[in-house]
């Protein structure tokens, strides 16, 4: 099968170009092991990948115009000739590997861990199964970032945007029943940027591997700040 | 607007105006479809009624209200130098304002001829 990929060397290269490939495609074979198998025509081809099952999230690319992690997308599901370019709206490194710094300052600025302000129990903090419930669909995110790179609003302001990952992330504190810091989460995502720039577009729910709905959490966010507030 | 303003409270802004202008709008295409005014002295009863006049300014000021927070947002998203885009701000608020200024004005008229 015919594969064009993005090359980009900022050493020698003034912008990035396409190059062709041929890739023998064997039943089964998904895109990695394209990738994979490119590397070895050209070893100066670079991306990341790890663990190659869908559980790291090192190998998220863009597909045909849709961001995908390489490693869960069977090659015989794209359209010919297959597309393959690094995440869109971030500075490109080499090739495929692009720079997610932003992407993660945004996460960690939405303090992702329990906060607690009762001393600490000398047992864990228990919580009913219903409870527990509220977390399904929120602690599944593997942050590959497939969701933030596709997302305009992030496009355009990704300093100031937590982007649909770390909001995602944000609510996953929020429903959390042993966290604490309600308010000061809710206070510190108000302003115009870090969580009003989602206007529902959507495509991070389009696009998610493990099939979560950044939308729908930020939605849950909204509501709560509406419900505190009035 | 504050910036502790400018979240939320927009957002939530932005929502219930566009419930009112929808719910205004419709009863607006139903009087128009099947009790339309006949002619200018007819109108002039209808919209001059108490009722009408302040449902329809409310209108306009919802209206007016949700472009503003509209056209804010592409302006945030879009126009990064903030020069540029206070300067846009300025000149879309002046013209929301005279919008609704001429508008009240109209509906005023209205009442008193």
């Amino acid at each position: 099968m015919k594969f064009l990929v993005s090359r980009y060397n900022p050493d020698s290269d003034a912008a990035p170009y396409m190059q062709e490939f041929e890739v023998e495609v064997p039943r089964g074979m998904m895109l990695r092991d394209a990738l994979l198998d490119i590397k070895r025509q050209d070893e100066s081809f670079s991306f990341r990948h790890s663990c190659g099952e869908g559980v790291c999230g090192s190998d998220g690319v863009n597909v045909n115009g849709t961001n995908k992690l390489a490693c869960i997308t069977p090659v015989s599901e794209l359209k010919e000739p297959i597309e393959v370019r690094p995440f869109p709206g971030r500075p490109i490194i080499r090739d495929l590997v692009v720079d997610m710094t932003q992407f993660y300052q945004q996460y960690k600025a939405v303090k992702p861990w329990v906060v607690r302000n009762d001393p600490m129990p000398e047992q864990e903090i228990l919580q009913s199964p219903q409870e527990r419930d509220k977390l399904d669909g929120l602690y599944e995110c593997i942050l590959c970032g497939c969701c933030s790179t596709s997302c305009p609003s992030f496009w355009w302001n990704p300093e100031k945007f937590h982007g649909p990952q770390a909001l995602l992330t944000a609510w996953r504190f929020l429903a959390d029943t042993r966290d604490q810091a309600t308010d000061e989460r809710l206070d510190a995502l108000e302003g115009p940027y870090k969580l009003f720039r989602c206007h529902t577009i959507m495509n991070c729910v389009e696009v998610c591997p493990k099939g979560l709905n950044p939308t729908k959490a930020i939605g849950h966010i909204k509501a709560l700040m509406l419900k505190n507030s009035v | 607007m504050s910036r502790k303003a400018s979240g939320l409270k927009a957002w939530a802004i932005q929502r219930l105006t566009a419930i009112y202008v929808g719910l205004f709008a419709l009863y607006l295409l139903l009087v128009l479809l099947f009790a339309a005014p006949a002619d200018y002295a007819d109108w002039k009863a209808w919209v001059g009624g108490p009722v009408v006049s302040v449902a329809m300014l409310l209108f306009v000021v919802s209206v007016l209200m949700h472009a503003w927070i509209g056209v804010r947002d592409v302006l945030i998203d879009y126009v990064h130098p903030i020069a540029i885009r206070a300067a846009l701000l300025g000149v879309i608020a002046l013209a929301l304002v005279a919008m609704g200024l001429w508008a009240a004005q109209a509906l005023i008229l209205v009442r008193l001829t």
